[in-house]
């Protein structure tokens, strides 16, 4: 009985939003939407022309769908790493750790317009291959933006423990070593996905601004923006749909991935 | 445990250290490269220089609609046409990562060259490579409006041109005055660069991409144009098959109108339709579109019965969409950038060409 009412539940959990978006879309290729928004065709393409435009750029899309995604997971998993450390760096010494993810935090507040053109200015010399150090520093600034939101939560993770739970330990003459692996790493895991939430999202709107400020010509970001100003809107609407199926796509793998880990974790 | 703590601080250091030591160290040997290279270059031709720029990759432009003329300078020597993503300003000239960099002759080549705050003080250590000497000039700064605004209010278009042109020939005659007029009306940038920027400008509206003396303000010349449409063709990149078809087939009817220009010329014309229009600017306040300031100033729009509110540019909403949009009334762009808005399906109508040759140049360090 429970087996099969939640299979109705998550049958139309996926069949709402569905719905939805297939009315959405109806309403955009009759021009309704149009109305509403008072704005003609040619600043809202038809949902036709968009994919028509997908489905005949596909390969050039593709490559720019490329060099995002290359940003974006690189950026994305070297931020949360490094974010994970500062978290432990942080609970190792209290003393200078508040003090350092403030800092880090810090970071979260800059906006990407500001920080991108100063971190490309800094990489000028990492590479002569243009290409490289563009690539480089989009890296740079999609880590800079994990980095935040992971060493905040996962601070916490490994800080906010079950009440006597490190006493415990304690008297069990655990050591720091076991203490971490035990109790604090276990505890942290779904902070870690909280994090993850704020900075898949993220990352992937720092990827696309940052393209805007790189030297090298490549991704979706840019293409929607070089488009926007020739003001081909039905082809920075194609990148804009390709954008958020990025988006989709990667925080569907990142539910998908919490499932995995935290029901294993449970049982 | 402090054991531990200091480890753990040293290893942040140390990686902190090696990442700016690292970099500081390639920077000083790309840095030695640059001098000898500069010291061979000094008696090379343009088409030299482009090639070897090309080949290192080291060719500058701004993209987002501006980089046509470079593509054609580039084809035209054989080289590809990628270019770097140069920023909007002339830091990477500075620096060496760009070599051959665009640069407008009355902007960021005024920077370059000029010792006035912001100037990068470089005087007659640089040279230049001209688009219009190249035969790959592009035309630039124009007035547009709407197809269905010029058909609806006539007399409000050809009042507006009479009016903006006067502004422009006074503007061209009297550059120190208009700099100072364009200053006071809220420049973006110094009043000395404001005053090198007017006399560059008039150099651009009273000579044409041969050279030759321009005395007819706002002329849209058959030849120049067709240039202009014809390069955009072959350069302009759309995606959209449909904009790419379109673009094919245009022809100088389906971009510009002569017929306001005479009139407003002959002063042919009645009560305005429209008597609050505006013009949407391509940039920022600057000497660049300083007809228009001073035809307010002066009063000549006063005098055919328009009300003109002057909206800067800038911002990432082009010109074409605010026109297109009816934000606006009428706006400056570069043909260039009218062409691939009506391919795309905008209904863009050019009403007076103001410059007359192009404006970029690549700037290089002799």
């Amino acid at each position: 009985m429970t087996k099969r009412k939640l299979n109705f539940d998550s049958a139309t959990s996926l069949l709402y939003p569905l719905i939805f978006g297939i009315v959405i879309l109806m309403m955009w290729q009759c021009g309704v939407l149009h109305s509403i928004f008072r704005t003609d065709e040619y600043i809202l393409p038809y949902p036709t022309r968009i994919f028509r435009i997908i489905i005949e750029n596909f390969d050039k899309i593709l490559e720019n769908v490329n060099s995002s995604v290359f940003v974006i997971i690189i950026g994305l998993a070297a931020g949360s790493v490094l974010g994970y450390i500062a978290a432990i760096g942080a609970t190792v010494s209290p003393k200078f750790g508040k003090g350092g993810l403030t800092v880090i935090s810090a970071f979260n507040a800059i906006p990407i317009v500001a920080m991108a053109p100063v971190i490309m200015n800094w990489t000028k010399d990492v590479s002569s291959d243009a290409e490289v150090r563009s690539t480089v520093a989009k890296i740079i600034v999609v880590t800079l933006m994990c980095m935040a939101s992971m060493s905040i939560n996962a601070h916490r993770g490994l800080n906010e423990l079950k009440p006597f739970s490190l006493d415990l330990m304690k008297s069990y003459a655990a050591d720091n070593k076991t203490v971490f692996l035990k109790l604090r790493f276990p505890n942290s895991i779904p902070y870690i996905f909280t994090a993850l939430k704020v900075s898949v999202p993220g990352s992937v709107i720092t990827a696309l601004v940052s393209e805007y400020f790189a030297e090298y010509r490549a991704g979706v970001g840019r293409q929607i923006r070089e488009n926007i100003l020739i003001a081909q809107y039905s082809t920075a609407w194609a990148y804009i749909v390709v954008a958020c199926l990025i988006g989709i796509i990667l925080f569907a793998l990142l539910l998908a991935a919490e499932g995995i880990f935290l029901k294993r974790r449970k049982s | 445990m402090k054991l531990r703590r200091t480890m753990a601080l040293m290893a942040a250091a140390a990686l902190i250290a090696a990442l700016l030591g690292g970099c500081g160290s390639e920077e000083t040997s790309t840095k030695t490269t640059e001098t000898t290279e500069t010291t061979q270059a000094t008696s090379m031709t343009d088409e030299e220089r482009i090639v070897a720029a090309a080949k290192e990759g080291k060719v500058g432009n701004w993209g987002l609609g501006n980089e046509y003329e470079i593509q054609a300078l580039l084809t035209k020597y054989g080289q590809s046409t990628d270019y770097l993503v140069q920023s909007f300003d002339m830091d990477g000239f500075d620096d060496g990562s760009i070599t051959l960099a665009s640069a407008m002759t009355y902007n960021e080549l005024g920077l370059v060259v000029n010792d006035y705050e912001g100037g990068y003080k470089y005087g007659d250590s640089v040279g230049i490579i001209d688009m219009n000497d190249h035969g790959v000039a592009m035309l630039e700064d124009n007035i547009f409006c709407k197809k269905s605004f010029a058909e609806q209010n006539p007399n409000t278009v050809k009042a507006f041109l009479s009016a903006s042109l006067k502004g422009w020939e006074y503007a061209c005659n009297n550059t120190e005055e208009a700099a100072q007029i364009v200053y006071e009306a809220g420049s973006s940038v110094s009043s000395d660069h404001q005053k090198y920027m007017a006399s560059e400008v008039a150099k651009l509206i009273k000579t044409d991409t041969k050279g030759n003396a321009v005395s007819d303000y706002g002329k849209m010349d058959p030849e120049a144009m067709q240039q202009t449409l014809d390069l955009a063709k072959k350069y302009i990149k759309l995606d959209d098959s449909a904009a790419s078809e379109k673009l094919g087939t245009l022809t100088l009817d389906d971009i510009r109108d002569t017929s306001y220009l005479e009139a407003a010329k002959a002063g042919d014309f009645g009560t305005p339709e429209k008597t609050d229009v505006s013009i949407q600017l391509k940039w920022l306040p600057q000497a660049q579109f300083m007809g228009y300031y001073v035809a307010k100033a002066k009063g000549y729009y006063d005098e055919v019965g328009l009300n003109v509110n002057i909206v800067s540019g800038g911002g990432d909403i082009g010109e074409t969409t605010a026109v297109n949009n009816g934000t606006v009334d009428f706006g400056v762009t570069w043909v260039s950038n009218l062409i691939s808005a009506n391919s795309g399906g905008m209904d863009l109508l050019e009403i007076a060409q103001i410059y007359q040759r192009s404006g970029l140049v690549l700037v290089y360090k002799k």
